[in-house]
């Protein structure tokens, strides 16, 4: 079974939230249903300076912590390393969003289910030949792939530009960052 | 919805195209429609169809996805070289306006007491028509004038209705956009654009454009293509944008003072010889009078003026000088060159000047004059041909340099104002809120006898008409085709592709052939939408049957070739150094440094405005989708430099009160160090006023209300970034 996971370049992200609407549009979500959450940063002082956009989402980390603390077994890892909620067991008592260290667990407001990124390629059906976010993505900063598949885009990706997850080894995410 | 009816596919199946997913699962919306109509069936019918988006003129080709005629999915298509498979946010997001809750649904006529009451398409006809009589019979057909932000259907439909009618003047959005650099072009090169060849080009300099912000997405591909490849990419701009992802070096010029810098480059070539003088000899006409005035430009002199140093302006004239030909100034759009300041169209014809310098034109790498295709003439007999109005369009003998396909709309609003104008129709026009100062405007279009807007939403310029007329989205009609330049020229439709949402609603073509009707030339409306497509597409060697099948077509056989020596279409035949027309205007004959009419101290700002990437103008922000990324990242600020805000004991959140000359309003703060320091910015996109776009009423500021209304002296734009403002801190 793969292992799924996601290449991040912010050296290419221009910020303009394209990846964010496609989601939202994609996978018919609630305009406040954010499975991505934008950071900016600033560096240098004037007229010297640069700027750097961080999207972020579900790390998809291995040892989710948000399923980890989930009480009724929602949130659980499935096939291809995938965190996935269940929305039938979800009580939306919102451990998870306390738990994920990345905030970026979400409250569906029509459902309360709290919901996340669903790495949306691995059920996608109609059209759509990767993420939305990745498809969307208008400078390829984003890569997707299997993780186990050394051959894969996203693993050579990794390799070669010295993609590192976020926060160190926070948690054992499986979103790989170049900054 | 059943999964049965689509064939299931993962991620690990391989990456069959769309192509092989319609043969699998999906119909035509032709076919679709077809099957609803033949049965009743269970199962849900899934359809692709391609169109064009609607989110910005750039008008994206893409394929919709539907299911039981309801969108459920957008794909950029691959083939269209404006979007070249991918869609920006905003068109995602736009999408949805065809679903909004707040869409226009019947037409409406204001009562006496100022309130709109629904009324049938039949009785808005015949009032508007009857008053369209009544002006023409106590003013002549030159007393009806229309504004439209050109859209194939649209553009087409609104010229011929009004032409029809007697009456040239038919405007655009230009004045508050592209009108200054369109005849500052027309004055010098004889063309109203150029592309510049970024992917090829050793050195590309934008000013005041902004590709990652104001997103085309083949645009910001190019860029980032040339980026990569090593091309120099400089940004002048007094906001370090979003585009520096993709340069190599922002210069934050103070706002106004492009044409200093310009110059100064120019001077420099000059001086030291280092432009391509054959090129020049050849091509030029009073060449050695602009030179004369460079010489007292030195990098010194704008140094004082761009506050960029002399050190920096040198060496990017020298940056040029090395990589011409293959080298630009990119030709910019709305800000600095566009409709901004005081010297704007000046501005235009110095980059023309400048381009001329690097001997750039047509050349690999410089600035192109790409290959066009247009519908040929069509059959008169099924498609009559409109007698040329009598008095040509209106404003230009006050603002002579305007680019005449488009106008002054500005000088219209006067005119209106003085009674010249008395009837105005508007086609997706929020002229009120964003093409100048509203409270002048809605003063302007208040004196007509009769306003006419038609729109998918309550904009505030339908606010202020007499009638407003429901048009379907975007998404519900076919419109004629859309031609586009390029390297390989191209041709693309915008088709239905969801179901009509709305059942009184009627698509621009329609209201526009009803009202001739009622009007009395109906005579040259006896054809549909659709055969008039298929007629232009005729004229080309395709039809509409075939262009639905694959969105967007290429004519190969036109492509560019580099290298050609342009026809320039100037009263010289030659690009002008110095123009007599310009003299006649009341300008000189060369570009010379012209100052801002307004200037900040040191204890104001100059008010500019942007965009962001996720709004077009005011017509995105009663959109759910996008307008919760405005809230959720605090979106409406103002941004101010740091240095500046310490000053002032302004920290980063903080709300602080604005006011210009003619408006107040209160706002919270961004503080950067992306910013000059002589500048407040604020985006260009809200402080919407209309109630009934409740999404986005209330929502921010709106730039123009801090502007007051002026018109560029000659060129006829708003000079919509001439504006001081002073800041103070709220609760200090």
């Amino acid at each position: 079974m793969a292992r799924y996971g996601m290449l991040i370049n912010t050296k290419k992200c221009i910020g303009c939230y394209t990846c964010l609407v496609a989601c939202h549009r994609q996978n018919n979500l609630l305009p406040t249903e954010n499975f991505i959450r934008f950071e900016e940063r600033e560096t240098g002082t004037y007229p010297n300076v640069g700027v750097e956009n961080i999207p972020l989402q579900c790390m998809h980390c291995e040892d989710a912590p948000c399923a980890a603390v989930c009480p009724t077994g929602a949130t659980y890892i499935g096939p291809g390393g995938v965190v996935a909620v269940e929305e039938g067991r979800c009580i939306g008592c919102k451990y998870c969003m306390a738990a994920c260290p990345y905030q970026v667990r979400v409250v569906n407001e029509s459902t309360g289910t709290v919901d996340k990124c669903r790495f949306c390629t691995v059920t996608a059906t109609d059209g759509t030949k990767t993420c939305s976010c990745v498809e969307a993505c208008l400078t390829g900063a984003r890569t997707f792939g299997d993780l186990d598949d050394p051959e894969s885009d996203v693993s050579k990706a990794i390799v070669e530009l010295n993609a590192k997850p976020i926060a160190g080894d926070l948690t054992k995410a499986k979103i790989f960052y170049v900054r | 919805m059943s999964e049965k009816a689509i064939t299931r596919r993962s991620f690990l199946a391989g990456s069959a195209g769309v192509a092989t997913l319609v043969a699998g699962g999906f119909v035509g919306f032709g076919s679709w429609k077809q099957a609803k109509a033949a049965e009743k069936t269970e199962q849900p019918v899934l359809a692709t169809a391609h169109s064009m988006c609607n989110a910005c003129s750039s008008k994206c080709g893409f394929t919709a996805y539907t299911i039981d005629g309801k969108l459920r999915k957008l794909i950029g298509d691959a083939e269209n070289p404006m979007c070249k498979g991918k869609l920006c946010a905003r068109g995602y997001g736009y999408s949805q306006i065809a679903y909004s809750k707040d869409r226009l649904t019947d037409p409406l006529r204001k009562n006496e007491r100022g309130e709109f009451e629904a009324v049938s398409w039949d009785q808005a006809y015949s009032e508007i028509a009857e008053k369209v009589a009544s002006i023409i019979g106590s003013d002549g057909p030159q007393a009806i004038a229309a504004v439209q932000d050109p859209r194939p259907s649209g553009k087409y439909y609104t010229t011929r209705f009004v032409n029809a009618l007697g009456s040239a003047n038919v405007y655009t959005h230009a004045a508050a956009c592209d009108l200054s650099r369109a005849s500052g072009f027309l004055q010098t090169i004889g063309a109203s654009t150029y592309s510049s060849d970024i992917v090829n080009s050793k050195m590309t300099m934008f000013i005041g454009r902004n590709y990652a912000d104001a997103i085309r997405p083949s645009s910001v591909a190019q860029l980032q293509q040339a980026h990569e490849s090593g091309a120099r990419i400089v940004i002048v701009d007094p906001r370090c944008n979003n585009t520096i992802a993709f340069a190599d070096e922002w210069v934050p010029i103070n706002p106004g003072t492009d044409l200093a810098l310009i110059l100064s480059m120019a001077h420099v070539l000059v001086a030291k010889g280092l432009y391509d003088q054959e090129y020049v000899k050849a091509n030029g006409v009073g060449f050695d009078d602009w030179a004369a005035k460079l010489v007292s430009y030195t990098p010194t002199w704008a140094e004082r003026i761009t506050g960029i140093s002399a050190g920096i302006i040198e060496r990017l004239a020298l940056e040029f000088a090395e990589a011409a030909p293959a080298a630009s100034i990119e030709q910019g759009w709305r800000a600095a060159i566009g409709s901004a300041y005081r010297n704007s169209g000046e501005t235009a014809r110095a980059v023309c000047l400048f381009n001329t310098l690097l001997g750039c034109w047509n050349q690999k790498g410089g600035a192109l004059f790409t290959s066009t295709v247009n519908s040929g003439a069509l059959d008169e007999g099924r498609f009559p041909k409109v007698p040329k109005p009598a008095v040509p369009l209106l404003g230009l003998d006050d603002y002579p340099l305007a680019n005449p396909a488009t106008g002054s709309v500005l000088q219209a609003a006067k005119l209106a104002k003085d009674g010249a104008i008395k009837g105005m129709f508007f086609y997706q026009s929020n002229m009120a809120a964003g093409y100048a100062n509203p409270a002048y405007l809605a003063e302007a279009l208040g004196s007509l006898d009769l306003m006419v807007v038609i729109d998918v939403q309550m904009s505030e310029t339908a606010m202020l008409a007499d009638y407003v007329l429901p048009d379907t989205s975007y998404l519900e009609r076919t419109e004629i085709p859309e031609f586009i330049d390029g390297m390989v020229p191209a041709v693309a439709l915008r088709d239905q592709v969801i179901d009509k949402v709305l059942p009184n609603t009627r698509p621009v073509d329609q209201i526009y052939g009803e009202l001739a009707e009622a009007c009395g030339v109906g005579e040259y409306f006896p054809f549909t939408v659709e055969e008039l497509a298929d007629a232009q597409l005729r004229t080309v060697g395709l039809s509409l049957e075939s262009l639905r099948e694959v969105g967007t077509s290429f004519f190969a056989d036109k492509a560019y070739a580099y290298g050609a020596v342009p026809i320039w279409n100037t009263p010289t035949g030659k690009i002008q150094f110095t123009s007599d027309a310009c003299v006649k205007a009341g300008l000189t004959a060369t570009p010379e440094w012209l100052a801002p009419s307004v200037m900040p101290g040191s204890d104001d700002f100059r008010l500019i405005g942007g965009k962001q990437p996720i709004h077009s103008h005011t017509q995105t922000t009663n959109i759910e989708d996008l307008m919760q990324i405005t809230k959720d990242y605090d979106l409406t600020r103002v941004w101010m430099n740091a240095d500046r805000a310490a000053q002032m004991g302004i920290s980063d959140g903080d709300t602080v009160q604005i006011s210009s000359s003619v408006h107040s309003g209160t706002v919270r703060v961004k503080v950067t160090e992306r910013l000059n320091p002589t500048a407040l910015w604020i985006p260009s996109h809200y402080g919407c006023s209309s109630p009934e776009q409740h999404t986005a009423y209330g929502v921010g500021l709106r730039q123009m209300d801090f502007v007051p209304f002026h018109i560029e002296p000659a060129y006829g734009s708003a000079m919509t970034e001439e504006v001081i403002v002073t800041v103070k801190k709220v609760g200090a």
